[in-house]
Formats: C-alpha cells, structure tokens, sequence
C-alpha cells in the first residue's frame, strides 16, 4: 500500500516538472545576461524586458493585446452573465439545446471558428480590429457562463422573491440582490476572459493583420522567421507574471476549485 | 359578480393552480377576515404553499381571482401587491447589514430616512433585537435571523404578512419560544397572517382558524377547536390527532339528536342531514374520550388490551375491539393507580357521550 | 388582453438571453453555414470562390493518399497525446483525490495556471529545452557525452511530447471532478466485504470514474486536432497536421479548400465525440441509460 502511494508521488511530481518545466526555462531564459541561451545561466539581467519595450512592434502588440482583451472581456462579461441568468432558471429541451451552444465554443476547435470568421468578416467588411474583438468575446462568454452560474447555483432564489415582496421591481432586485451575491462569479469570468483572450492564438491567426498584430502571434511569427531571440522569452515572462497574478484573484474571489467542478 | 365582503382582507375565489398536468390548488375559495391569523395546513403536496404564493403573486392562478382589500389582484405583479413575506431559510440578504435588511422594504416604498430610521428601530425593539443593527446574517443564529426576518416584514406595515413554515428550521426548543413570539407580536399590531405548516401542533397553538388542505382544497375551515372536536372527514380526523372510528347503523332520531348502534352499545350524535333511521354512519371518536372499565361494567365496548405505552403524562392503551378493529385510548396519569391493566386483560370502553363525531369521507 | 400580460410575465426570461443567442448566431453560427457554402465551391483565381456548386473539394480530399496520410497522422497523434495523459494523468488525480482540500485547492491552482498561458509560450519551453541551443543539448554537449546537437525537434514525437504536457492538466482536472463524486463509502463497502485496494480501484473507483475518463479523453483528443501553433513550432514541415494544411490553404487564399478541409477536421471530431460517448457510455454510471 506503502508502494502504491510512493509511486503515485512520484508520478505527480514528474507529472508538475513536465508542465511546469517548459515554463520555468522560458522564465529562466529571460533573464539571461547573454545574446544566447546558456545553460547553467551565468547571471541575472532585466536586459531582454528593456530590448522587448524598446522595439515598436513589441510594444504595439503588447498594447493592442491589453486593449483587446480588455474590452473583448466586458462583452464577454456581459454576455454570459445574461445568459446564465437565463439557464439557472430555466428547464426544458430548447434550454438544454441553448446551454450546449452558448459553451460549445469550449470545445470546438477554435482553428475552424476563426477560418469561419476570416471569411464572413471578409464578406460583410468588417475591420480588423472589432473583427478581432468579437472572436475573442465568443471565445471568453463560456467561461463567463460556467463561473456565473456557479455563482448563480449557490445564490437562493428565494431571497429574490424576499425583494419582490418588499416591493422591489425585478430590475432593482438584480441590481441590488441578486448582483451584489454574484459579483465573485461575475469578476472571475471577467478576469478568466481577459487571460483567454491575452493568450489566444487560433482565431489571432487568422484575424489579425499588418500593423495589428496581438502579443501571442508576434512571439510566434518571431519564433518562425527570427529563430531564437531571447526578447520572446522577456514576453512570454510578462505574460506569464500576468497570469499568476489574475490566477491568485480568481482564487481569492471564488476559489478556483469551484470553478473547475 | 359582486365585490367581495370589505372586512376580508384576502379573498381567493375558485381559485385553480396547475403546473402542466400537475393541479397544485384545485377550485378552492378562502376569505380571510381582518386581524386573523390563518394557518393553512396540510401534508406535503397538499398546495398549502402554491395557495400562500399565489397571494404573495409569485405564481398567478390557471383560473379564478384573487383579491386584497377589496381589489382584484391577478394582473398585478408580486412586487407591486400590499404583502410581506417570512420565508422558511429567513432569505436575509446576505451582503446587507441588519438594519439596511429590515430597511429595506421602506427603502422601496420612498419612506424619508428619518421616518425609515424611526420605524427600523421600534420594529427591531418589537422582536428583541435593539443593538443588533450592524451585525450580517451571518453573525446571527437562527432565531435571530428569523426574527430579523420578521422585523423586516412587519416595519412596511403590509395588509398581510405571510409566513412559508417559517419556524421549519429552528430546533423544538426554539421553535416553541417563537410560536409564543409571533402570535404575541401578530396580536399587538392587529396584522392579518397566513401561516403555511405541516406541523398540526404548531397550527393549533398558533392559529385563530384552521383551514385544513388536502389535494389542493380546503378540506375543512374552523377553529382550532371545533376542527379537533368536530372533523367534518376522515382527513381531517386523522390529520389533527388520532381517531377511533366505528361502523354504525342509524336506528331512530329524536329532537335534534339520532341514536346510533355500535356493537352492543348506543350513543347519541347530533343530527345531520344524510343519517336516515335504518341507514350506516360511520363515527369516531378521540382516544382520550374513552374512559376504560372493568369489563364487566355496562354501557362499554367490550375489548382486549394489547399493548401500553408510558409516556410519563399520560398512558396510551391499544386494543383489539369488538369486531377486531383496533382502538387506542389515552389516559391523564392522574394518580400512581391510573390505568393498571396490563396486556391481555379485557376491558370495556365508555364513551364519552358528547363527544362522538360523525365522518364525512373527504 | 389579460393573457397576454401573463405570457409576457412568464416568458419575459427570453429577452435575457436575446442578445447572448444573437451574438451567437451572428459570429458563431452563421459564419460556420458560410464556410460550409463555401466549401461547397470550386476554386477560384480572381474572387473569394468560382460560381459553381460542387463537391470537388470533398472528394479530392477523400480520394488523395496525400491527404489520407495526414489524416491517419493527425488520428495517431491525437490517440497518442489523450491516450499518455489518461496513463499520467490518472495516478495523478488518484493522489489528489486523497489529499486534504486545502493542499488539492493548492495543487488545482498549480494545474489551472499554465493552461492560461498561451500555447505559442509552452512550445516555445519545449524549443528552449529540446533544440539544437537548447538545455538538454547544452547538458549533455558540455559534459561530453556527445558531439554534435542531436535533432530531438521537428519529429512527430516532438510534437506528442509537447501537446502531451500543454494537455495534461486539461486530463487531470477532468479525472478529479470524476473521482471526487464517488462516495467514499462505496469503496468502504467494497473492503467491508473483502475486497483489497486493488480489486476495490478495479471493480468501483475506476468504473465510476468513466465519466472523468471519457471527457477527459475527449477534451484532449478535440484540443490536439486544433492546437495549430505547437504543431508547427515543434512538427515543422516535417510533422504537419490536418490543422497545418487548413492553415496553408487559408494562407494561399484557396478559400474553398480550406473550408472543406475545415469541415473534415470538424467532421473527424464529431466523429470521435460520437465513438467516445457511444462505446464509454458515461450515461451508465450517471445512472441514466
């Protein structure tokens, strides 16, 4: 019994060095005070974070990332708040058809969606970068939907009807009641959102064009065409930072293992 | 068809409620006078809740109308009728303090904040909260919670508060500590209520009517004792209390009375039409209405004791009667000599004249 | 008049979720019916695509080798990467089940965060380790145990290897939902009536966890047939995928392959789905079916 939990440890903790591997040597390699990669480091240096705001392109991609997913997030917000509204208190066959669509794009590969939507944008003329902003806003709403409804399973209906009867119209009860119990929910998706859309690439791909380029497809296409610059690596560590900071909000907010169920 | 009689606060008038193919409140009509406190009871599924919900408005009537004060109310949304609700989880607003919760209603109705203030605090006086204000709900117990609730439902001043089993989830003790609360409190501001439980005790104890539910009607509407005393059914017999029943037959009447055969005894019950000299009755009769005897003693119902059960207060006897029915009598242990039989002994069973109903089936 | 306030009453939910189904509709939706159109086209050189209602895109990928090579690639590499992180993945949702919460919270949070980062910079892990500058090469370069960098990148194993690790949390967290829902007293009954641990994984835990393993399978299976960027940057020309040539065509503007080629890849996945579903069936453990 002992063997079998010793095992199951080790097997864990490979299990951590091979996902988490790959991430510490890029965040290693960032820091490295040498034009190429060297192994053991030979030192600490902020050179590459200097290099990656120096270059226009960089820093343009970096900033219509921010702004992309920003507001890609609120509409995704927006959206899959309304919608979970709609699927905790609803019941029925259409209701169940609507709650596979509204988070189908969870496991729809994303590479079609964003052909499909290079081809209609092209169609009906729609610039490139609200083009870009409602792709990513599809993509975000299911998680929006999965983390409001958690939020919206715990909250009791009854306290709503509480508001009714003390004579509170429906629209001030969501705004007073029911929103204020759903905020977490409401925030995490709204962070969850933002991070998807940061690090999106599959519909960017597609989406994306000269002069509007977002971080993760500059890192690629320097990644493609340049080899290895060691200013990627100072990217990707500051997409990173960014992720373990909206990861230990989201946590504190409403504890990421609720989120996962 | 004409308005409905002003000193009812509450009408509902061949009110039917159906969920799809499910009829919760089936052709039911209640008039709640002014002042009363009305407890709805029933089993579960009995559609004593749907009936509260559908004069708070959170559901609206299939068919039927329902009128407060006089107006009729079907059209007019939940939020917009003249009610407040107690509900079985307390429903506190979890993110508002103690005092911005019973506010609340008052917030809504544009009540000016001096007056609001005022009125909170002799509302948290009433339940016996002052210095509670700035607690959260989840600071307090549950009974505290509950009356939280109940201050914030009374401080609007509504036609009528509206209870969903709201003592459900106190523990016995308590429970029994806020019954006396309620109808105390209920009693000094003159409120009309309507109270929903399951619990036949607490309905007693509380209520000034009863109004018995089963299958979505009132099976029968009174007080609490003429309920007990006179069941108009078997459901309610046997809803409030334990019942003997006993197959008759009719054998003559007289003024106002009929005279009834059970076996090889006769009793009196008051008459009603349907009992014709010669036909069956069926009656009954409370098991603490039946005195036992030494069976050799005339005028009882022969019978075989069973089993007993001490209950410190009182003794509860189970027989096999005449016929092999089976009776149960309960016995006031007044003093150390009360009821020594023992199983196996024969007794006879007196009834208590006056005391014998005759049942309706439901 | 009267009815029609109550219809609207109760159906006023509808309008809540009015804007949320248009926006579906309108980029969701649609544009998939306006790729399928487009498919359904022949090839043009001056416009988007020719006039004419054909076909000739799905055919000429069901009858060319070329395409069918791809296709049984793409398949191995996706049973290869969901089938590894099911062997992996699986004892590791094993421990965290039977750890306290407070330490499996820690763990989960651990797991979520790399899914957040973007793809393009877990590949770009794998390079810094596995390419002709990378860390194992360096190693093993100065210690001398070779001499030249060995070529570790641009094979299909690469490619496993890399979507292998970028998936597996996907696998892990799947599995643990599925396990944390089996009652703890059924493996106690289990053992109460003579069943060691092992009999009692086989015979209870592991057949109640096959909703966990059938999502998991799937959800691993479906992201590896679109993971795009870590197959080029680790595969390169040598490795393409099914996604690699959709990619391609899109690139070259031969909009109406590309759009066939798009649905094959969908088609292969509601394929998949189907099989999982049918030949798992998770229903039977939920108790349904």
């Amino acid at each position: 019994m002992r063997k079998v939990s010793w095992t199951l440890r080790i097997v864990t903790l490979l299990s951590l060095v091979i996902i988490l591997g790959p991430i510490a040597i890029v965040v290693l390699v960032s820091f490295s005070p040498s034009d190429f990669f060297a192994f053991p480091p030979r030192g600490l240096s902020l050179r590459w974070f200097h290099e990656f705001f120096r270059i226009p392109s960089m820093r343009a991609a970096y900033l219509l990332s921010l702004e992309v997913a920003l507001t890609a997030s609120v509409l995704a917000a927006v959206l899959g708040t309304l919608a979970a509204l709609f699927l905790a208190r609803r019941r029925g066959a259409v209701v169940g058809l609507l709650n596979a669509l509204f988070l189908s794009p969870l496991v729809f590969p994303t590479i079609i969606i964003g052909v499909a939507l290079l081809l209609f944008f092209r169609r009906v003329g729609m610039p490139i970068l609200p083009g870009l902003i409602l792709a990513h806003a599809l993509i975000g709403t299911p998680y929006c939907i999965r983390l409001v409804l958690t939020s919206l399973q715990a909250f009791d209906v009854s306290l709503e009807e509480a508001g009714q009867s003390l004579g509170a119209s429906p629209v001030r009860t969501f705004f007073l009641i029911t929103l204020p119990s759903i905020r977490p929910g409401l925030l995490s998706g709204w962070l969850f959102a933002f991070i998807v859309s940061f690090g999106e690439l599959n519909t960017a791909l597609f989406l994306t064009g000269p002069g509007v380029t977002t971080l993760p497809i500059e890192i690629f296409a320097y990644l493609q065409f340049q080899g290895s610059q060691l200013v990627i690596a100072a990217a990707s560590t500051l997409q990173i930072c960014l992720v373990i900071i909206l990861v230990v909000t989201i946590e504190r907010l409403v504890g990421l293992s609720s989120m996962v169920r | 068809m004409s308005a409905p009689v002003p000193e009812a606060d509450v009408v509902l008038r061949r009110v039917t409620k159906a969920f799809g193919s499910v009829v919760a409140v089936n052709d039911l009509t209640l008039e709640i006078p002014r002042g009363i406190f009305l407890s709805l009871l029933g089993p579960s599924g009995c559609g004593k809740t749907t009936t509260l919900r559908l004069i708070a408005g959170f559901e609206q009537p299939s068919e039927g109308d329902v009128f407060i004060r006089g107006q009729r109310v079907n059209l007019v949304p939940a939020y917009r009728r003249d009610f407040s609700m107690v509900f079985q989880n307390f429903a506190l607003f979890p993110h508002m303090t103690v005092v911005n919760n019973v506010a609340f209603g008052l917030r809504m109705r544009r009540i000016p904040r001096a007056e609001r203030e005022a009125r909170v605090r002799e509302a948290l006086a009433l339940v016996h909260l002052a210095g509670f204000e700035d607690r959260y709900p989840k600071q307090l117990s549950g009974g505290q919670q509950q009356r939280v609730a109940l201050a914030r439902a009374i401080v609007v001043r509504p036609t009528v508060l509206l209870l969903d089993e709201p003592l459900g989830s106190l523990d016995k003790k308590l429970r029994e500590e806020m019954q006396v609360e309620l109808r105390q409190l209920q009693r000094a501001i003159g409120i009309t209520a309507v109270f929903v439980t399951h619990d036949q005790e607490e309905a007693l104890t509380l209520s000034d009517r009863v109004a018995v539910m089963n299958g979505g009607r009132i099976e029968q509407m009174g007080t609490p004792r003429e309920l007990y005393e006179r069941p108009a059914t078997d459901f309610v017999a046997n809803f409030l209390g334990v019942s003997n029943i006993f197959e008759g037959r009719v054998i003559g009447r007289q003024d106002g009375e009929a005279r009834v055969a059970i076996g090889p005894i006769q009793i009196s019950v008051a008459w009603e039409p349907g009992l014709d000299a010669g036909g069956p009755v069926r009656v009954a009769v409370r098991p603490e209405k039946i005195r036992l005897g030494a069976p050799d003693e005339p005028g009882g119902l022969p019978a075989r004791l069973r089993h007993v059960v001490y209950l410190g207060a009182t003794t509860h006897f189970y027989l096999e009667g005449p016929d092999g029915g089976s009776l149960v009598v309960h016995v006031q242990n007044v003093s150390p000599d009360t009821a020594l039989w023992t199983p196996g002994d024969k007794v006879s069973c007196h009834l208590e004249p006056r005391s014998v109903f005759v049942l309706r089936k439901g | 008049m009267e009815w029609l306030l109550r219809f609207i009453r109760t159906r006023w939910a509808w309008a809540l979720v009015l804007p949320p189904l248009l926006f579906f509709l309108a980029f969701f939706v649609g544009p998939l019916l306006y790729l399928f159109f487009v498919s359904l086209h022949d090839v043009s050189q001056a416009e988007m695509y020719g006039t004419r209602l054909t076909m000739e895109n799905y055919v000429r990928i069901a009858g060319d080798p070329f395409y069918h090579f791809i296709i049984r690639r793409t398949l191995t590499a996706g049973l290869a990467v969901s089938g590894l992180s099911l062997l992996i993945g699986y004892p590791v949702a094993l421990s965290m089940v039977r750890m306290s919460p407070s330490r499996r919270s820690l763990l989960l949070m651990v797991l979520l965060f790399p899914l957040m980062v973007s793809n393009v910079i877990r590949a770009y892990g794998w390079i810094a380790i596995l390419g002709r500058r990378g860390v194992v090469n360096k190693v093993l370069g100065d210690v001398g145990l070779i001499q030249a960098p060995l070529p570790l990148m641009y094979s299909l194993e690469t490619v496993v290897v890399g979507l292998l690790t970028i998936l597996l949390p996907y696998m892990i967290i799947c599995l643990l939902n599925a396990l944390l829902t089996v009652d703890r007293n059924l493996e106690e009954a289990a053992q109460a009536l003579g069943a060691g641990p092992a009999r009692t994984f086989l015979h209870v835990t592991l057949p109640l966890s096959t909703p966990g393993i059938a999502s998991g399978l799937l959800l691993v299976f479906l992201l590896t047939l679109s993971a795009y960027v870590t197959v080029q940057l680790l595969g390169g020309a040598q490795s393409k995928m099914l996604v690699s040539l959709v990619y391609d065509s899109v690139m070259t503007f031969v909009w109406p392959r590309a759009a066939a080629l798009a649905f094959v890849l969908l088609a292969i996945s509601l394929a998949i789905t189907t099989l999982m579903l049918k030949g798992i069936r998770p229903q039977r453990v939920q108790g349904k079916g």
